[in-house]
């Protein structure tokens, strides 16, 4: 068995009774996902414990994404099994695994462009109640809520302005903060980085950091190795659409087999 | 930006009190088709503006609801007063259903779903004799009222059922529901990522959508004393309340109403004024002409576009009270 295969199968055994395990929020076991004839996903599994913030790193095309919407429900596996919070999610659609307290921001920023800042904040829903339905949207707890995330990334001032008007780095933040109006226990960021000047990134991981300290686990996708480094432990390694590596940020960094992946072919 | 909560008190007040007024039929006709084609209107956008999912298939249920609302009069003697929550119930339901089948999916399916619906009921209609009288409709009794007084009834009904529907409408728009609604419009993927049940939502918003076309329908079927295949789901009157929401703006509470007291009354008297062998054609020329301008030149419609100058002008939107019904939103999703 060579040395990748070697680290697939243990993180498979360790996700296989991890879902079970209360420690471990979102578990990935020997998931394998093809579009037509291409491979994304295979013999994927992984998992992250709950209150750590874990990266998800590796080469473009490495099937990190694809990973994310597997989790998320946006695709159902060809095979395998994912565990949020214990629960298998076969099946499920995306919201019902928001209920299930797991939310996502897209690598593309996906905001609602036409709302305003403060309804972008309302539209998430942790759980689905006929009274939270019919009730006035901008109002009560949840407006207080919102109106206090916005205060804490700095967009209060913009709160009744067209979300589409706001700077690129301005829609990143309102992701992030709208995806925590959905109370989510595990959020999973693809890209937060991405596209943001140095002053702004630093900005991100100090909001990412405070809410882990507040008990909101993280899975974050990001390229960004200084904001990987310094933020995330453990770094989990993907290659051709399998988990080649995990660890701390420095064994991961002087591991051969990711030189390889990054470096290498 | 707030509409002036007063002005549509006031416009209500006068409604009701005009037929007190105004006794020629000509105008209160008029006017109760337009409530009637408002009503089903802001029924319309409730699935076409704020979800932003196009139904061709309100008339479905329009001809749906007559025919219930026509047989519950002709063999249970219910009055169509009566029925006709009932019947918007009913076809709440069967709009429930439809979209069960319909809105799982996302994108256009859903209008050729809807349209090829409209079909298959009036065909449902027209073949099954025993019950709906086939080709040679359904005939209902006549009130019994003196002939200047019968309308007045149908005239207030109808006006009752658009202020139902206004109303429904405005706690649509200002609810948690309302915001899925046109988070499905904006970006449907993100809204189910974000807890909004997308397919529950669509499937609600349609029920409660195609409620007040049913309604309505049971109503115009004792207006009118009958109903056949031909009247009842005729394909234009969905086209007009898709109209009457682009002229007015889609997505907005009162556009569509705006739209049907400017579309209906102009139809009804253009129709008035050519002579009869004609006046069909072209009234249906003068609605497509009105489409085409108002796609190509006022895509947003009236309301929107006027809020869009009112800004650029550089009037601030209301600030302070955070009434989302007030957030002006463009309404014509591309």
């Amino acid at each position: 068995m060579s040395a990748p295969e070697k680290a697939a199968a243990t993180a498979h055994d360790q996700a296989q009774q991890s879902g079970r395990d209360a420690s471990v929020c979102l578990a990935v076991s020997a998931v394998d996902k093809s579009f037509g004839g291409i491979t994304a996903l295979i013999d994927c599994s992984l998992e992250v414990k709950k209150g750590s913030i874990t990266a998800l790193i590796g080469p473009n095309g490495s099937g990190k994404t694809t990973l994310f919407n597997c989790i998320t429900g946006f695709y159902q596996p060809d095979r395998g099994q994912i565990h949020v919070q214990g629960v298998p999610i076969a099946g499920r659609r995306p919201s019902d695994i928001v209920h299930l307290g797991l939310m996502r921001t897209f690598q593309v920023t996906r905001i609602f462009r036409r709302m305003t800042v403060l309804e972008n904040m309302i539209v998430p829903v942790r759980q689905l109640t006929l009274r939270s339905l019919f009730s006035a949207a901008i109002k009560g707890h949840e407006a207080q809520r919102a109106e206090a995330l916005l205060e804490f990334v700095g967009l209060q001032n913009l709160r009744d302005q067209p979300a589409g008007s706001l700077s690129f780095g301005q829609q990143k933040l309102l992701e992030l903060v709208a995806a925590l109006m959905a109370e989510p226990d595990v959020l999973m960021l693809d890209e937060p980085a991405g596209g943001l000047n140095p002053v702004m990134i630093d900005k991100v991981a100090g909001h990412v950091r405070e809410l882990n300290a507040r008990g909101v686990t993280f899975l974050i996708i990001e390229h960004n190795m200084g904001f990987v480094m310094n933020l995330c432990d453990p770094v989990i390694v993907m290659h051709r659409g399998t988990v080649i590596a995990q660890g701390t940020p420095a064994v991961v960094r002087e591991d051969p087999i990711v030189l390889d992946a990054y470096l290498g072919d | 930006m707030r509409t002036p909560r007063i002005l549509p008190l006031f416009a209500l007040a006068l409604l009701v009190a005009l037929p007190v007024f105004v006794r020629e039929g000509f105008y209160l006709d008029m006017l109760l088709f337009t409530f009637m084609y408002a009503a089903m209107s802001v029924g319309w956008d409730i699935m076409g503006g704020y979800a932003g999912y196009v139904s061709l298939g309100h008339v479905g249920f329009f001809g749906i609801g007559s025919y219930v609302g026509g047989l519950l009069v002709v063999h249970y003697g219910i009055p169509v007063f009566l029925s006709a929550p009932f019947v918007g119930i009913f076809a709440a339901v069967i709009g429930a259903g439809l979209g069960w089948v319909s809105l799982r999916a996302r994108g256009t399916s859903f209008v050729i779903v809807t349209l090829t619906f409209t079909y298959m009921v009036q065909l449902l209609a027209l073949n099954w004799r025993g019950v709906t009288g086939g080709s040679a409709g359904l005939y209902l009794p006549l009130l019994d009222l003196p002939g200047n007084l019968v309308i007045l009834p149908f005239y207030y009904s109808m006006l009752i059922l658009l202020v139902v529907a206004i109303l429904v409408s405005i706690a649509i728009r200002r609810s948690k529901f309302g915001l899925g609604l046109i988070a499905i419009r904006e970006e449907e993927g993100k809204a189910d990522g974000s807890g909004v049940n997308t397919s529950l939502y669509k499937i609600l918003a349609f029920a409660i959508s195609v409620s007040f076309a049913g309604a309505a329908g049971a109503l115009h079927a004792q207006y009118l004393n009958y109903v056949d295949p031909d009247l009842a789901f005729e394909l234009i009157i969905t086209l007009n309340l898709i109209i009457m929401s682009l002229v007015g703006s889609r997505g907005t509470v009162w556009g569509p109403v705006l739209g049907a007291f400017i579309v209906q009354p102009l139809s009804q008297y253009l129709i008035y004024l050519m002579p009869s062998e004609i006046a069909g054609q072209v009234h249906l020329i003068a609605l497509g002409v009105v489409l085409v301008l108002v796609v190509m030149f006022m895509p947003d419609g009236i309301i929107t576009t006027y809020r869009t100058w009112r800004q650029g002008r550089g009037e601030t939107r209301s600030t302070g009270t955070a009434d989302a019904t007030d957030a002006s939103l463009p309404g014509a999703p591309a």
